[in-house]
């Protein structure tokens, strides 16, 4: 009888971590058995950057080679939860967009979508970088720059546009 | 001590096998490998599917597979309650599941073959059936949809073009074939779903021979009483029983 408990014990317990498990593979979707080890690694807390693929990222965005910068970062940051790697790869959208005549759509619509990430995940709030290539250093302040840039209106056909310099 | 090992197993499989076989069946019944790059594609039950599954539940109590009477009771202790209705809710979802991997994922066919799955429970409910003939009709039931979905139309839509397509594009020269909109999957989804359904239906096997276990138990000690009565004893035993039942 103290058998059967114990079974029903361990039985209901086991199942239920089982049944857990299969609700969070179907939310979150992982695509290969390396994404489902890195939901893992987010989901236990222990989910940490490739710090060698972001050093190489960086070595690309001051050489203004965006996209193998941002190759490099989606690389190191596959769960796309640091707040720091997401901030630069925003950043890189911004740089690689910025014209002096236009904005590249496109680009500063994905930097938007990354700054924001990189918003929510920053726990203190307000998300700062210390680094002195960037001329901005918080994610308001690029979020800002993005945004207005995806703006349309009557400044966009001033001439003195052409003066303006890229943070 | 055979009856401390039965109880054991009954319990191993009441509260450990059958739970994590229907869940294995929740987890792989939605599970598809595309045919691009090989990645996992993870398509959760359609409302359909909960339906179908109702029914299905439905059956498998008529049918007596499921005898909620004998396995959720205010006699039993909360925790064995607890349990019971939680291999209940696996079963439920594996089934939803099993239906979920044998169902075309859009289109016209998907309608179509949620309407024949619905058609055929739908009509079950109305027939007479033993445990023994309900496993069969379920395991003829889904294999047909297996055969249809992941042998048929598989090799219908298939991007290298199976021998299906091949033949059926002999035989219909110049009649378009992809107005129905299925979606291609690698050849391992029909692996996946054979076994997942092969789980399925030894999930519901091993259950039919849990309640039938349970029949034997309370029967063979009453044959075995039986068979030590004088004679005499026999027609006044049958006598009391027909007067139970005419009360």
């Amino acid at each position: 009888m103290r058998q059967s408990r114990i079974i029903q014990l361990a039985g209901l317990g086991f199942t239920i971590a089982y049944a857990a498990f299969i609700v969070w593979i179907y939310a979150t979707e992982p695509r290969t058995f390396k994404e489902v080890t890195t939901s893992a690694e987010v989901a236990a807390g222990t989910y940490e950057i490739d710090q060698e693929k972001f050093n190489s990222g960086l070595n690309f965005f001051r050489r203004e080679q965006f996209r193998a910068a941002r190759v490099e970062w989606q690389q190191a940051d596959p769960a796309q939860r640091d707040a720091r790697t997401q901030f630069y790869i925003a950043y890189s959208f911004y740089r690689e967009g910025w014209g002096r005549l236009y904005f590249d759509q496109e680009l500063f619509k994905q930097g938007v979508e990354a700054v924001n990430r990189a918003i929510a995940l920053s726990s203190a709030g307000t998300l700062t970088i210390d680094d002195p290539d960037l001329h901005m250093h918080t994610a308001a302040e690029l979020k800002a720059e993005l945004e207005q840039g995806l703006e349309r209106n009557w400044s966009d056909v001033n001439p003195l546009k052409v003066l303006r310099t890229r943070k | 001590m055979p009856a401390t090992n039965r109880s054991r197993n009954r319990a191993l499989l009441d509260f450990v096998v059958l739970p994590f076989i229907f869940l294995t069946v929740a987890l792989l019944g939605g599970l598809r490998i595309g045919a691009e790059n090989g990645t996992f594609i993870f398509i959760a039950p359609p409302v359909v599917t909960l339906l179908l599954a109702t029914l299905l539940m439905l059956l498998l109590i008529r049918g007596g597979l499921l005898r909620l009477h004998d396995w959720v009771s205010s006699d039993f202790p909360p925790l064995t309650n607890v349990a019971h209705i939680w291999m209940f809710i696996t079963m439920f979802f594996a089934s939803a599941q099993a239906f979920n991997s044998v169902l075309p994922e859009r289109g016209l066919l998907h309608w179509l073959f949620s309407f024949f799955f619905l058609w055929t429970l739908w009509n079950n409910q109305f027939s007479s059936f033993d445990a023994r003939r309900l496993l069969r009709s379920l395991t003829v039931l889904f294999g047909t949809a297996f055969v249809l979905k992941h042998m048929l139309l598989a090799s219908l839509y298939s991007p290298e073009g199976g021998w299906l397509k091949r033949v059926a594009g002999t035989l219909l020269q110049g009649i378009a074939l992809g107005t129905l909109d299925v979606p291609t999957f690698a050849a391992v989804t029909g692996y996946i779903a054979f076994f997942t359904l092969a789980l399925y239906v030894a999930g519901l096997t091993l259950l039919a021979f849990a309640v039938n276990g349970e029949t034997t138990v309370i029967s063979e000690p009453m044959a075995h009483n039986h068979q030590q009565l004088s004679a005499a004893e026999p027609l006044a035993v049958r006598e009391a029983i027909l007067d139970d039942s005419r009360d």
